[in-house]
């Protein structure tokens, strides 16, 4: 990271509190392009205020938020929506046209693209989620879960240079969250910079690299995710883990429980160990 | 003893003809928890309507079967949208909280002590002066879930209790389930937090496009089946990927356990 690469998100040194409740303090961290990185930490230690800031719905008190090479305090959020593509909790209440379609067009069009434009980014999104077969279903009649889908959607066809989610996963089964999974490596890929507050950190260890921790508002850790999640299960550093609001997820604890070499986090690694271990093994027997 | 009792049950929405639960028959006994697992739409949501008395009561549409609640104490739902489950008349949480034992025309002093025993046992003692519409997702679900204990159900039914909280305050959630079900509450609940089941549940029953397809402990969740279906937990699933043999374990502990017998 020299000085002339301008990173997709930087906060630089920022606090910000609401009345007399401090809900930041001093954050300073920087996302670059193709990163992928979960927002973790306890109910109300500052997450959803964080992202608030990256879109514009709040305005830092102290310090600046640049996204790229705008600092937000001059960006309207409309502006800003050029670059970052943002999915509330709760999103499934944000559709309101009346298909599937026009709903996730929305964003492109507001941004002022062309129409055949927007229908490529529509369609890619669409295809992204394995939305197609609902494209005129009223938004509606879909369950939840695939409202959920549909506003993160309507996210992706903006084909932002930064991805901002907020609990992308909570009330969708594994075969949606997979989906979910599969999209944001696609997007990253491609170049885009995504942020995720999640509890879910099965998910997270499947489909984020980078860990940002926020404690009561301060940037409590800035690691690796593997680090982070296998030294809570490694024992030693579970304590630490959990002081966070953490707990190691399944695979971690597995990992370390077995004594898998490498320490997997990710089921399918830790799958491909395990196969390892316990073939060298009969074939030993052999 | 038993609490809850569906016999046979189909249920239709309104303005629906395919049945969101078909021919399902299952019963819940004071003291014990019994999961509902299953894929978005296999109608978990629905039956813990059907068990609370709000489907086809105030959502409408047909039920067939029976619906058998003993009547111990009061049935009481969480559900997955806890800022739908406010009560809109209270200006802080402790009056949030004591909003059901208040209409259930309790006493002064019996809401008192139901109100202030629900909110410790939430660790919610801070929010006590908050107004409840500007907590968080995971403060307020633990508020909701308060003001359900604070009625004393006799059974209780839990649609996603754990959607909202974060890893520490999912787990105390799970352990004040089990310590519910200790003092004798029947529970019921539908959950996609398929990792906590082996400690939570004392049976699991799975759930495909509304009909029952099996019941019976958590190991269930270990099974070929389960694992096809995309309900096994995260172990079972790891197990089932390095090709080891079915039945999977379920837990951590029961893959220590088989890897240490192997």
């Amino acid at each position: 990271m020299g000085a002339t690469v301008t990173s997709t998100l930087r906060f630089d040194r920022v606090s910000f509190s609401y009345g007399a409740v401090q809900a930041l303090s001093d954050v300073s961290f920087a996302l670059d392009s193709g990163e992928r990185v979960a927002l973790l930490g306890r109910n109300g230690a500052g997450k959803s205020t964080l992202l608030r800031l990256v879109t514009g719905l709040a305005r830092p008190r102290v310090g600046t938020v640049w996204v790229g090479d705008w600092d937000t305090r001059d960006a309207t959020p409309d502006r800003l929506a050029r670059r970052v593509g943002s999915v509330f909790q709760h999103a499934d209440q944000q559709l309101f046209a009346r298909t599937l379609e026009d709903d996730v067009a929305f964003g492109p069009r507001a941004i002022g693209l062309a129409p055949a434009e927007v229908a490529s980014r529509v369609a890619r999104a669409l295809a992204a989620l394995e939305l197609g077969e609902h494209v005129r279903e009223h938004p509606y009649d879909l369950p939840p879960a695939l409202r959920k889908l549909a506003a993160l959607a309507g996210a992706l066809a903006l084909e932002p240079a930064l991805l901002v989610l907020d609990e992308p996963t909570a009330g969708l089964d594994r075969a949606l969250r997979e989906r979910v999974n599969r999209a944001l490596l696609e997007r990253s890929a491609a170049g885009a910079a995504v942020l995720v507050i999640t509890h879910d950190l099965t998910f997270a260890a499947e489909s984020l690299d980078r860990a940002l921790v926020l404690d009561r508002g301060r940037l409590a850790r800035d690691s690796s995710l593997p680090g982070l999640l296998g030294e809570g299960a490694g024992g030693g550093g579970g304590g630490a883990l959990e002081a966070l609001g953490l707990l190691p997820p399944p695979v971690a604890s597995l990992s370390a429980a077995l004594a898998l070499p490498g320490r997997p986090i990710r089921a399918a690694d830790a799958a491909r160990a395990l196969a390892r271990v316990a073939g060298g093994e009969s074939r030993h027997l052999d | 003893m038993t609490r809850l009792a569906l016999e046979r049950v189909t249920f239709r929405y309104p303005a629906t003809e395919a049945p969101a639960l078909l021919d399902v028959s299952l019963e819940v006994t004071g003291g014990e928890v019994v999961a509902l697992v299953g894929s978005i739409g296999a109608g978990a949501s629905t039956l813990l309507l059907v068990a609370a008395d709000l489907a086809p009561r105030v959502v409408g549409g047909r039920l067939e079967g029976r619906v058998a609640f003993d009547g111990e104490g009061v049935r009481g739902i969480v559900l997955p949208t806890p800022w739908t489950q406010l009560s809109g008349m209270a200006f802080t949480v402790w009056d949030e909280v004591a909003f059901g034992p208040a209409n259930l025309g309790l006493a002064r002093d019996e809401i008192t002590r139901r109100v202030d025993r629900a909110i410790a046992r939430l660790g919610i003692e801070g929010l006590v002066s908050r107004e409840p519409t500007t907590l968080s997702g995971g403060e307020l679900q633990r508020v909701i879930i308060a003001g359900i204990l604070a009625m004393q159900p006799g059974l209780l039914l839990l649609d996603e209790p754990t959607a909202e909280l974060d890893p520490i305050g999912a787990r105390s959630l799970w352990e004040l389930v089990r310590a519910l079900a200790r003092e004798g509450t029947a529970i019921l609940v539908a959950t996609s937090d398929l990792d906590a089941l082996p400690a939570v549940a004392d049976r699991v029953a799975w759930l495909d496009r509304g009909r029952l397809q099996a019941i019976g402990s958590a190991d269930l969740l270990g099974s070929e089946a389960l694992v096809a279906a995309s309900l096994g937990p995260t172990v079972a699933n790891v197990w089932h990927g390095a090709r080891l043999p079915s039945p999977y374990p379920v837990s951590v502990a029961q893959a220590l356990q088989r890897w240490e017998q192997r």
